[in-house]
């Protein structure tokens, strides 16, 4: 019996429900297997692409954990020829300053990772907080948070990030981040927003009032399980986001230069003029580890898609 | 009607607010914003009294009352007065921005259009022949494509086209001196030349999220009833494809579109700043470096105004095309 | 024949999963301008058997085995281009009433012009005055023509597809649950028009319901389905006199009049088979009161048999042996006499006083009101069952929220006991709800998917009765029990989505049991449940209301099964209380223009052979 139950049958669970449309009276009971990875995991991991995402992903991080290890040398040492082409001792070459290639692609693992885990947490956070909120109380507090959340999309992001980094007197890491969680977040609280609005309206949570629940209660208990799956959703995309974002952020030189990122390196190649010496290879390794950071996100998003819209499935 | 006169409401707060949020920026600053901005321009060079001039006249008298300055500062934006610019001092701002916006307009309004049009046919076309060769070449395309930083992808094709082939110009809106700007034939042939490569790497990049976006709502729209009801009435597939499918799963494009206004002009600046393109991505990347904090406002502000309108443009043109939305309810 | 299928079978295959068998070896014809009635519950395959002949069948759905003529020509493989010849010129179709079965964005005209232009050769004025013609058959008028589909009613779009249906004058419709959902009068006034027109032009009609009231006053031959099979197919004269398989008497037997002074109807315990992997022997035997032996080992031939075709052992061996048969369901019944339970002197438990509540809606600049509920009075008394009978926007879903303390009436006053229901602040309500539950209509949306029955249950429990965890599971247990869901241990850690709709529902019931409640609200609990097994949940109810002398008041908009358990009948209509008092009496002696309107509505099969 395939773990998986077809389409016109009990769909798979928990995650799907609230999308079901009157059964058929043929529904077979079948014992809850015990679980010790979570149903949402085990989903995923059944979708070929999603599986070859996740592989990809743990691969980034442990890159990103091992660095100092894995790393040939000191990323931020000059102390090697400038410009060189693929050597002994520079598998990738050396930038104009005299840094090696390899050991800065490796250590710059951890700058995108972590932008892309803060990022799209604070993002989510945020967008879980005024969207859930607007979509359950509605009346005058959804009316005024609705407003900002179609300010907040409406907003050019990058522009305002232009300005607000021409203000401010610190530069980095955090700032980016910070400037991420504060433009993030619209999109996916417009989503959540909708989703409780639906949710809410349910009879179960009009029969758990009915139990005696409180709303605190009722938002836990009863609405947020049948949300995971778009909270998952909305985190996957909102780290894509910040990696791509923190990427032209620094590269635009609104960073600190000096930080070990793979959009900092395509900014000194664009400063060294790479192009004019032909230092090819400077140019490309950053962009192909974005590349493939970013794939492994989408193609978990894939699994994740099929996980809450049942009609992308292939079939 | 009532649904217009919604949007037009939305779009005057909206305005409103980002007019504010410009205005409260530079003062979020601790202390007095206009010294903090002296002292961080004094480390480098020295400043002209008219550059003290026009930053207080942009940033007002410190220690005066908040709302006060509030209200010149709306009083002056009403008159048009954006600040002098003092990286091209005296110039007002609004002359330098008026003078680059037609690079950025043409340029923008060409590509984007395009690559709507593309992406949208492609995307409505991969969803009618579902799970076929050219969907999966399409979609995979697509997704892939997508990974890729696209301002990368701009760098790369500068580096191949440009500095190895020599084939296209890297720099800049025109050939310059002696072509002179204007309606002649040389300046014109010189600008198109020098914009092929910044239109071409847009044009990569832009469709792909018209082609994502439409293939999954006309995926989602084919699985509707009334297309079933189309085929059962013998209808031919190109009218169920067009009329029916393709009609009703355009509109959450339309909406999406206004939305990604914001994203669009942010990529513009990208591209101008890597191709040095003569637009306003460029005046402001350049008046970021120099600490031109009028323009920078000013820019930002006009951003935000083209996006405002371009999204109740695409309002009315929602409302337009989406009958449920102007006719409400049911009798 | 006009229409001739012969041992088709689909198959839904998707590609991460075993293949569901939906429709099984299905034969039957339809001749020119007969009404021919397919009878089917939910999972008997009737809707896939409908797609499959309209050739609309979609992935992963696919016709595996079998043949379909039209008119002697095969059209089972036929590709778009040949089928575009006889669809809707030929063949049409009517869909399901909750469906989205018209284009948004198009005018009604525009829906008449695509078909009619792609077909004929009319044009311009020509397609407008057809259109106008073909409204009018259905009693639309031609301004009609410029709206859109949102702008018009659920009855009104229904009427708009059927005129779409006969715009070219087809020789067969097939209409698919047309009236599901849809008001009982507007469905009575779609069902005649769908009748005379037939008369009038001749067409042939595949009628696909669950209804079976209407399918056997209307048709001239009736199908029924099981399991994804025929299993009977008689003339509808012939069924209503002597069904022949055990599942046609048991649908049957779940049917009744309720103008009837006594009122038998059977429900079929258990459920049907799951179509993963047909089963060996006779699909119905698990479930069958007259099974023999041979029904678990051999599948029976859908062969004729006494005027009919039947797929039955037992009917088989009956007839030929000579043995008497069997026209009544041999299983478990519930009796309604007109003996009136209700005693006039028991004590009011709720007093509802000329209440109302008007809705206003604020769309950007003006405002539209609606009078939901206006001035209505009634009383509900201890121990009784008080029907509140009334279709979509009568008022009665606003009656329910007010008396439950959801929202507050614009006027008048509801009292429980000595409590003041619509005055109660926050607390006050909170309290209050543990003296009235509620069952659901919608056994699907009650129960949190993902949330364990045991969680569901233990809620009211820990906030009402204040029981700690093990005493709760205890109690929970017993709630189970009560509800005829055996044994309890079994079913409290089930998810949901594990239990079939009537166990759901139980499930709903155990829960609304549990704080102990005098009252409770039954909004529509058993409308979504298949027929056969609607009478199991009402004869629950019926129970539990004689040992706990509960109050209840029982929302519904069919008046079978008010009949079935109501004391007191109360009609609503636009917000009004039209017509009160005892259940009997208003269904037999109705005074108000309405209610004798809502029961002509309800269809007469037996009308056919009387006399």
């Amino acid at each position: 019996m395939s773990d998986s139950t077809p389409q016109t049958s009990a769909p798979a669970g928990p995650i799907v429900a609230g999308l079901t449309p009157a059964q058929p009276e043929s529904v077979p009971a079948h014992p809850v297997r015990a679980r010790w990875v979570p149903l949402w995991f085990a989903v995923l991991w059944a979708n070929g692409k999603a599986r070859v995402g996740i592989v990809m992903l743990v691969g980034f991080v442990a890159v990103a954990v091992f660095a100092p290890v894995i790393e040939p040398h000191d990323p931020q040492s000059q102390s090697f020829d400038a410009s060189l082409g693929v050597s002994g001792s520079n598998l990738l070459g050396t930038t104009a300053q005299g840094q090696d290639i390899l050991s800065l692609l490796i250590r710059g693992t951890r700058t995108s990772l972590i932008v892309g885990l803060l990022g799209g947490v604070f993002s989510t956070l945020i967008a879980m907080l005024i969207g859930m909120v607007a979509g359950y109380l509605q009346g005058w507090v959804d009316e005024i948070l609705s407003f900002f959340i179609n300010l907040a999309l409406v907003i050019p992001v990058l522009p305002l990030m232009v300005t607000i980094a021409a203000y401010s007197p610190v530069r980095g890491i955090s700032l980016i981040i910070f400037i991420i969680a504060i433009t993030g977040w619209a999109w996916g609280a417009r989503l959540k927003r909708s989703q409780i609005i639906t949710l809410r309206t349910r009879d179960y949570v009009t029969a758990a009032r009915f139990a005696g629940d409180g709303a605190i209660r009722i938002i836990f208990r009863e609405i947020m399980p049948n949300m995971t799956s778009l909270v998952v959703a909305g985190f996957m995309g909102s780290a894509t986001a910040a990696i791509a974002a923190e990427a032209g952020l620094e590269f635009l030189g609104l960073g600190d230069p000096t930080t070990i990122s793979w959009g900092t390196m395509l900014f000194w190649a664009e400063q060294g003029s790479a192009m004019l010496t032909g230092a090819w290879i400077w140019l490309l390794a950053p962009g192909i580890a974005l590349a493939l950071l970013i794939t492994s996100l989408t193609l978990i998003n894939f699994g994740v898609d099929a996980l809450s819209n049942p009609h992308l499935r292939g079939d | 009607m009532a649904y217009f006169l919604r949007r037009l409401a939305f779009f005057v707060l909206t305005l409103w607010a980002a007019v504010t949020l410009n205005f409260l920026l530079p003062r979020l600053q601790p202390g007095d914003p206009a010294r903090s901005i002296l002292s961080r321009l004094g480390q480098n060079r020295s400043i002209t009294p008219e550059q003290v001039k026009a930053i207080r006249l942009m940033l007002g008298i410190p220690n005066e009352n908040l709302l006060l300055q509030y209200w010149h500062y709306l009083g002056s934006l009403a008159h048009g007065n954006f600040g002098l610019s003092y990286s091209n001092f005296p110039a007002p701002v609004s002359h330098l921005i008026l003078q680059k916006l037609p690079w950025t307009l043409v340029l923008v309004g060409v590509t984007q259009i395009i690559a709507f049009v593309v992406g949208t046919v492609l995307g409505a076309f991969a969803a009618w022949r579902r799970n076929s060769r050219f969907d999966s070449v399409v979609s995979l395309t697509s997704t892939f494509i997508g990974t890729l930083p696209f301002f990368w992808i701009a760098l790369l094709l500068l580096y191949v086209f440009s500095f190895v082939l020599g084939w296209l110009p890297n720099t800049g809106g025109y050939g310059g001196p002696p072509i002179q700007p204007g309606l002649n034939t040389l300046f014109l042939e010189s600008a198109i030349y020098h914009s092929v490569l910044p239109a071409v790497a847009i044009l990569i990049t832009a469709p792909i999220g018209w082609i994502m976006g439409m293939r999954n709502t006309m995926v989602q729209t084919l699985g509707e009833d009334y297309i079933r009801l189309a085929w059962a009435k013998g209808l031919r597939s190109r009218r169920i494809a067009l009329r029916y499918g393709a009609r009703n799963a355009i509109l959450p494009s339309v909406t999406g579109f206004a939305i990604a206004l914001g994203a669009i002009l942010g990529g513009q600046l990208l591209i101008e700043q890597i191709f040095n393109y003569p637009g306003l991505g460029n005046l402001m990347f350049q008046a970021l470096s120099d600490r031109d904090y009028p323009l920078i406002q000013a820019l930002f502000l006009f951003n935000t105004v083209c996006v405002l309108l371009a999204n109740l443009l695409a309002d009315v043109l929602y409302g337009v095309l989406d009958p449920r939305v102007r006719r409400g309810g049911s009798s | 024949m006009l229409l001739e299928v012969e041992h088709l079978s689909v198959d839904y295959a998707p590609k991460n999963g075993a293949a569901v068998h939906a429709v099984r070896d299905v034969s039957l014809s339809i001749a020119e301008g007969e009404f021919v009635g397919l009878l089917g519950e939910s999972g008997s395959g009737k809707s896939t058997l409908g797609t499959a002949i309209l050739r609309l069948t979609e992935r992963p759905g696919k016709i595996t085995t079998g043949s379909i003529r039209f008119d002697d020509r095969d059209i089972t493989n036929a590709n778009a281009g040949e089928l575009r010849k006889i669809r809707w010129n030929e063949m049409s179709t009517v869909f399901q009433s909750s469906m989205n079965s018209l284009n948004p964005v198009a005018t009604v005209e525009a829906q008449f012009r695509d078909v009619i232009e792609e077909h004929t050769a009319l044009r311009g004025k020509a397609v407008h005055q057809r259109a106008a013609e073909l409204l009018e058959l259905v009693s639309i008028e031609e301004s009609f023509l410029r709206f859109y589909p949102h702008e018009l009613s659920g009855g009104m779009k229904q009427r708009v597809a059927l005129a779409m249906a006969l715009a070219l004058d087809p020789r067969l419709v097939v209409l698919d649950e047309p009236t599901t959902g849809l008001d009982v009068v507007v469905a009575r006034s779609i069902l005649d028009n769908v009748r005379r027109l037939q008369r009038e032009l001749g067409f042939a009609v595949l009628f696909i319901s669950h209804d079976i009231g209407t399918v056997l006053e209307s048709a001239d031959r009736v199908l029924i389905m099981y399991a994804g099979q025929l299993v009977e197919s008689q003339p509808a004269n012939g069924m209503l006199r002597d069904p022949m398989h055990p599942y046609a008497k048991g649908m049957l037997g779940s049917y009744a009049d309720p103008r009837n002074e006594t009122i038998r109807i059977t429900y079929i315990p258990g459920r049907p088979p799951s179509l993963l992997a047909p089963p060996i022997g006779c699909p119905f035997a698990p479930r069958c009161p007259e099974v023999i032996e041979r029904c678990h080992t051999d599948a029976p031939e859908f062969l004729p048999l006494a005027g009919a075709t039947v797929a039955c052992h037992v009917a088989r061996d009956q007839r030929t042996s000579g043995t008497a048969t069997t026209t009544g369901f041999a299983g478990p019944v519930f009796v309604k006499t007109g003996a009136s339970t209700a005693s006039g002197d028991a004590d009011v438990v709720l007093r509802v006083e000329n209440v109302e509540k008007t809705y206003t809606t604020r769309r950007g600049m003006h405002q539209s009101t609606v009078a939901a509920v206006r001035d209505v009075s009634f009383a509900l008394r201890r121990g009784q069952v008080t029907a509140l009978v009334g279709q979509s926007g009568s008022g009665k879903t606003t009656l329910a929220r007010m008396i439950t303390g959801v929202e507050r009436p614009d006027a008048g006053s509801i009292h429980f006991g000595q409590t003041a229901i619509h005055q109660l602040g926050r607390r006050g309500v909170r309290s209050y709800r543990r003296h009235v539950q509620m069952v659901f209509q919608d056994p699907f949306a009650a129960l949190n998917p993902n949330r364990t029955v045991g969680y569901a249950l233990s809620r009211p429990l820990r906030n009402y009765r204040r029981l700690s965890t093990s005493a709760a599971a205890a109690e929970a247990a017993a709630l189970l029990q009560t509800v005829g869901l055996t044994p309890p241990e079994e079913y409290l850690g089930k998810y949901p989505h594990q239990l079939s709709g009537g166990q759901r529902q139980r499930v709903v019931v155990a829960r609304a049991l549990a704080p102990d409640p005098e009252m409770i609200i039954a909004d529509e609990p058993v409308s979504m449940l298949d027929v056969s097994i609607r009478a199991e949940i009402l004869e629950l109810l019926d129970r539990l209301i004689r040992s706990r002398e509960l109050t209840i008041l029982y929302i519904t908009h069919d008046l079978l099964s008010a009949r079935m358990l109501a004391d007191e009948v109360l009609v609503l209509q636009g917000g009004r209380l039209v017509e009160s008092g005892p259940a009997l009496q208003v269904i037999q002696a109705p005074t108000d223009a309405y209610t004798v309107t809502l029961l002509n509505a309800i269809p007469n099969p037996q009308a056919r052979i009387a006399g």
